[in-house]
Order: C-alpha cells, then sequence, then structure tokens
C-alpha cells in the first residue's frame, strides 16, 4: 500500500492496522464509516495529506489530527473524505419531508398567522435555498395560506455575492424538473439565470455561526436547514451551534442535518424524529 | 439471520461483543451512544433489529435515556439486554424499569453473554 | 399567501439579556421559574467575579438539559481553576445523565483537569476511577498515555483497566508495550481484556 513519490523512497505506508485506527477515529467524530471497500479511497487522500503536511508517516500525522488546537488539519481532511458538490434540489427527500410532514405539523399547531421562517446556513451559492422557495411554491398547497419568509445565511461573503445573483451552471441545475427550469430559470449562454421573483423571496445575511454573536437577532424559526456544515466543525464549534439553533427555533420547531450527519455527534438538546421521508430533530414543544 | 444493536461508546467494547456475536452467527450493526441507536432503531423501523445491546455510560443520550426514549416509540419494541459496569442490585431495578429485558455486568465473558442473547431471542441456549 | 422577503427579528430584552442587569440580578435569574430566563443568565454571568462557583452550585438541581447545557458550556469558556473540582464532585451523582454531561465538559477542560483528575484515579469508588480514566479521553492532553499505563499497572479493578486499554487502543505506543503484557498476566481469565490488550499491542507494533 505504498505511494510512490520520488524514484528514490517510497512514499508512508498506511497499514491495515492505521486504516482501522483512522476509521475508528473518523466514524466517532462525523459517523461517517468507511468499508474495507474504501481503503483505496482513503488510503489515497491519507497519504496526499501526510505529504501536504510533511508529517513523514501515519502515526505522526494521527498525532496532528488529534492534538491540533486549530482543527484546521481535521476540516481539511473531513472535506477530502467527504463529497461536497451544491446543486439544485440535492438530498431532495428532505424537501419532501418539509412539504409532506414538517410543515403540516407545524401548521397544524400554530394559532397565529404570523409567517412561517425557514433558515437555511450555509447558503454556499444559494442552490439550497432557492431550491425550498421553489419546492414550497410548486408541492406545497398550504403557501396559498401562509406567508413564508426564508432567511439565508454564510460566513462569505464573496459567496454570497454570488447567491444574490442568482447565476448557475447547467450542471448546478441538472437535477431540477423541465417544467421549473422554464418557469423559473432563463437560459444565458450556458448558463442560467433565476428569475427575480425567486430571488427577491430569500434574503442572505452573512453569520459565522462559530460565533454567538452573530445570531443574537435570530429568532422565532419554525424550520432549519443546515446540511453539510456541522460535519467540519469541531467539538466546541458544534455545540455552539447546537445552542444556536435551539435558541432560534420556536419550541416544536426543526432541524434537518445533511444526509450522513446526526445530533449523535452533536448534541442532545433537540428530539429525535422519524418522518416517512426522512430522520429530523425537534426543539420540545414544551421547551422556552 | 438475527440482527443485533450494539450500542456502547467504546470501540474496543463493540469490536469485543461483535467478534463473539459475528461468531454465533449473528448479524450485527453498531451504535456509539444512545441518540445514533435511536436513529438506528428507527431506520429500521420496517425490519426492526431483534435485540438491542445497550452500555450505560454514554455521552449525550445514555443507556436509560435510550431505552426509555425506545419504549415510547411507536415501532416494534424488542428485547434490549442493558450492559453496566454496576454490580448494585437497585441498578438492575433501575435498568428494567426504563425498559430493559435482562441485564449483564461488565466485563462480560463470552459464553455468559451469548447465554443471555440465546435466552431473550428465545433460542435453545446450549 | 406567498414567499415573503425574510427578516431578522428584532432583539428584546430578554434576548440581550438586558446589559445592565448586575451579577446579583443575574445570580437571581439563575434560580428562576423561567427556563429561558435561565439560559440567558446562564451565559451573561460568565462575567461575574464567583461566576464558576454559583455556576456550579446551580447543576445540583437544575433539571433543565438546554439550561445545565448553557452552564456548562459558560464554565468551560471561565478557564477558571476551581471549575475542575468543582464539576468532579457531580461524578458521584445518581443522574447518569448529569454525569455524562460533567465527563465531556471535564474532557475538554485541557491541562488544568490533570491536578484533579490525579486524585479522582486514586478514588477509593471504582466508578469514580473509571470515569477518570473516560475523562483521560482528550484531543489535548499529551501525558495521556502515562496516565494510562499507571492505571494498568497498579490499578486493581478489572473495568478501570478495561477503560484504560481501550482508550491505549488508539493512544499506545512502545511505551505501553510491556505494561499490556503485565497486564494480560495479571487478568488472564478475563476475555475482555486480553481482546483488547492484544488489540493495543497489534496496533502498537508498527512504528
Amino acid at each position: 500500500m505504498t505511494a510512490a513519490s520520488s524514484s528514490q523512497e517510497p512514499g508512508p505506508c498506511i497499514t491495515t492496522e492505521d486504516f482501522l485506527k483512522f476509521r475508528e477515529f473518523f466514524y466517532r467524530r462525523t459517523g461517517i464509516s468507511f468499508e474495507p471497500s474504501k481503503r483505496y479511497f482513503v488510503d489515497k487522500r491519507l497519504v496526499e495529506r501526510i505529504e501536504a503536511t510533511r508529517t513523514g508517516n501515519f502515526r505522526a500525522y494521527f498525532t496532528l489530527l488529534r492534538f491540533q488546537a486549530s482543527g484546521e488539519e481535521i476540516e481539511q481532511l473531513t472535506n477530502l473524505m467527504t463529497v461536497n458538490e451544491t446543486y439544485f434540489l440535492r438530498e431532495e427527500y428532505q424537501f419532501k419531508c418539509l412539504v409532506e410532514s414538517i410543515l403540516p405539523e407545524i401548521v397544524r399547531r400554530r394559532t397565529s398567522s404570523t409567517p412561517i421562517r425557514i433558515w437555511c446556513i450555509p447558503s454556499s451559492s444559494g442552490e439550497e435555498p432557492y431550491s425550498v422557495a421553489m419546492y414550497l411554491l410548486e408541492t406545497w398547497s398550504g403557501i396559498r395560506e401562509w406567508d413564508v419568509e426564508i432567511l439565508s445565511s454564510d460566513i462569505d461573503t464573496g459567496i454570497l455575492r454570488r447567491a444574490k445573483s442568482g447565476r448557475y451552471s447547467a450542471r448546478s441545475v441538472q437535477y431540477v424538473p423541465p417544467r421549473w427550469l422554464a418557469k423559473y430559470f432563463k437560459s444565458v449562454g450556458d448558463e442560467y439565470q433565476l428569475s427575480d421573483d425567486l430571488r427577491q423571496a430569500v434574503e442572505f445575511t452573512r453569520v459565522n455561526l462559530a460565533e454567538p454573536g452573530d445570531t443574537l437577532d435570530y429568532r422565532n424559526f419554525d424550520v432549519i436547514f443546515c446540511r453539510n456544515l456541522l460535519i467540519y466543525f469541531d467539538d466546541r464549534s458544534r455545540q455552539t451551534a447546537a445552542e444556536t439553533f435551539y435558541e432560534a427555533l420556536n419550541p416544536g420547531g426543526y432541524v434537518c442535518l445533511g444526509h450522513s450527519e446526526s445530533m449523535s455527534r452533536i448534541s442532545s438538546l433537540f428530539e429525535v424524529r422519524k418522518f416517512p421521508e426522512a430522520i429530523v430533530y425537534r426543539k420540545r414543544l414544551e421547551a422556552k | 439471520m438475527k440482527r443485533i444493536l450494539i450500542v456502547d461508546d467504546a470501540a474496543t467494547v463493540r469490536m469485543f461483543h461483535r467478534g463473539i456475536l459475528e461468531s454465533a452467527g449473528y448479524a450485527v450493526e453498531e451504535a456509539l451512544n444512545g441518540i445514533e441507536a435511536l436513529e438506528k432503531a428507527l431506520e429500521a423501523a420496517d425490519a426492526p433489529f431483534d435485540l438491542y445491546l445497550v452500555d450505560v455510560n454514554m455521552p449525550r443520550l445514555d443507556g436509560y435515556g435510550f431505552l426509555k426514549e425506545l419504549r415510547r416509540q411507536e415501532i416494534p419494541q424488542q428485547p434490549a439486554i442493558m450492559v453496566s459496569t454496576e454490580a448494585a442490585a437497585g441498578d438492575e431495578m433501575s435498568a428494567y424499569q426504563a425498559g430493559a429485558n435482562g441485564y449483564l455486568v461488565k466485563p462480560v465473558q463470552p459464553a455468559k453473554l451469548l447465554t443471555h442473547v440465546r435466552l431473550m431471542l428465545g433460542e435453545a441456549t446450549r | 399567501m406567498a414567499l415573503v422577503k425574510g427578516k431578522i427579528g428584532e432583539l428584546t430584552d430578554r434576548d440581550t439579556g438586558k446589559p445592565e442587569r448586575n451579577c446579583e440580578q443575574l445570580a437571581a435569574a439563575l434560580e428562576s421559574a423561567d427556563a429561558g430566563g435561565r439560559r440567558h443568565a446562564a451565559r451573561a454571568i460568565g462575567s461575574c467575579p464567583g461566576a464558576a462557583a454559583v455556576l456550579v452550585a446551580r447543576l445540583k438541581s437544575e433539571q433543565d438539559l438546554a439550561v445545565r447545557e448553557a452552564i456548562l458550556h459558560t464554565l468551560l469558556r471561565l478557564r477558571d481553576p476551581s471549575v475542575a473540582s468543582g464539576l468532579a464532585a457531580y461524578l458521584r451523582s445518581e443522574d447518569a445523565a448529569l454525569r455524562n454531561e460533567v465527563i465531556e465538559t471535564m474532557k475538554r477542560l485541557g491541562a488544568e483537569v490533570a491536578p484533579v483528575l490525579r486524585l479522582l484515579l486514586s478514588d477509593p469508588d471504582p466508578d469514580v476511577r473509571i470515569f477518570a480514566v473516560n475523562i483521560l479521553d482528550s484531543e489535548r492532553y499529551p501525558e495521556v498515555e502515562s496516565r494510562l499505563i499507571e492505571v494498568i499497572e497498579h490499578d486493581p479493578h478489572v473495568n478501570v483497566c478495561a477503560t484504560a486499554v481501550d482508550l491505549l487502543c488508539e493512544a499506545g505506543t512502545e511505551a505501553a508495550r510491556d505494561p499490556l503484557v503485565r497486564l494480560k498476566a495479571r487478568f488472564p481469565t478475563e476475555a475482555y481484556i486480553q481482546f483488547a490488550a492484544d488489540l493495543a499491542l497489534k496496533r502498537i507494533r508498527e512504528i
């Protein structure tokens, strides 16, 4: 299992025990478990990081991973080990869950007609909040009776600008049903421009979720989407994020995490709820 | 093949119990705390685990918390053996009150684990 | 109805924790009937003198999970040397959930937890010693291995040693080899000890 680097020295070697040690560590941190069939995938990336960090061998690299206070290397490595594409209607089953299970329940309990508030964080280049908007308009009958506010936040102002501009590649819209594509997008060269109506339906803000001071104003949300972000956070930031979500939600409000993510690695503040479409997390009804 | 969910925050313990149970012909899945265990139990609701082997002390949601939550859910309820480091009689009663059907004290000898598992599953114990 | 542009709400007094509240008021708010109020007080009180003691004491009666989390989170931030010993008292609590939360918090305390851990590792109660070994499982604590080796060399209780061996499967180096072999000899009939020690030894083999 050696990676050849120069002609003189063999590259760092990842033994089976190394792989197993790493697998346990990564599973504990992220809930992602690598099957033995993923040996090549994992080894290749470990070697890449061993070389990038100049640690020389797996043992030294593993020590760095475990002891580095900044958590930078864990973040880099996690990035490498996970699939990070963003596109419209990614993990669509959660939007289905929103419309078919979550919103009906929220609406049923509502005693006032204040708007339903949804927070999508991180916004990244906007595919997610705009997907929520489209999905609601196209599939939720309740949109006729209820106002919905969609907020979306990111730490990176550059990407927020991109999100506001609403310009996307063909790759990004590849899973959008043709009827929706025709209705909400205009083709511009080989790209697609989102309609002004939809662009204006989402409020974009800059937020650092690991900074409690940034989110004092975020309150009275019914649903939070936080997909594929917390997996990169260290324990302390994950906890801060969980507390932030707890404060941000109404009692009975919901959090949706990414497909491979789970509150089991993040916080015990939320109840686990299973709907036909997805497992989601709820702030207790009796909570304040 | 009967399926058992092993719930314990220690990777080595999960591995140890997995070895014993797989050698005896059971299929095994793992969870490292009560929240993950609850999620797996819920996800498996259409084809539930046949047995839960549950450690007491785990972060975020411990063994008692998991069992109490599990017994509240509207899914098929399956037997659970709680595995504890405490030998006091009072803890055994708490385990049953939380929803356990069996109780074992660590460290568990393989033969004893298998006997209790078979007992819970209504299989011959020899 | 429709999609309406989202707004960030207006801050209420409760949300900002009323900056003019003094430390006495915050300490009182920590005992109020409203969980939300207690939570905000637990966060805001961090800058008050004596906050650590007040927060540690409040844990005894606090039943709300979110308030407990806020208390523990503030204690973590305080870096007050009394926090480690204050929290250690809760390792004897009957409340398993509280114990586990305290363990998780103490794991993140860093080097200031070391003197308290030393004491806990020689506590007469084996369960307390097990919790202490659990706390050793910290990513920021390079002397972990020496402490774990001390445990497997000297602790009489099989479950305390078992907890230590589990950690050595991830953190073990050459220094642990002979102690692991001696541990196996000390508990020859305990299948778990044999299994875990063999695994730890296997993982040391490659350097």
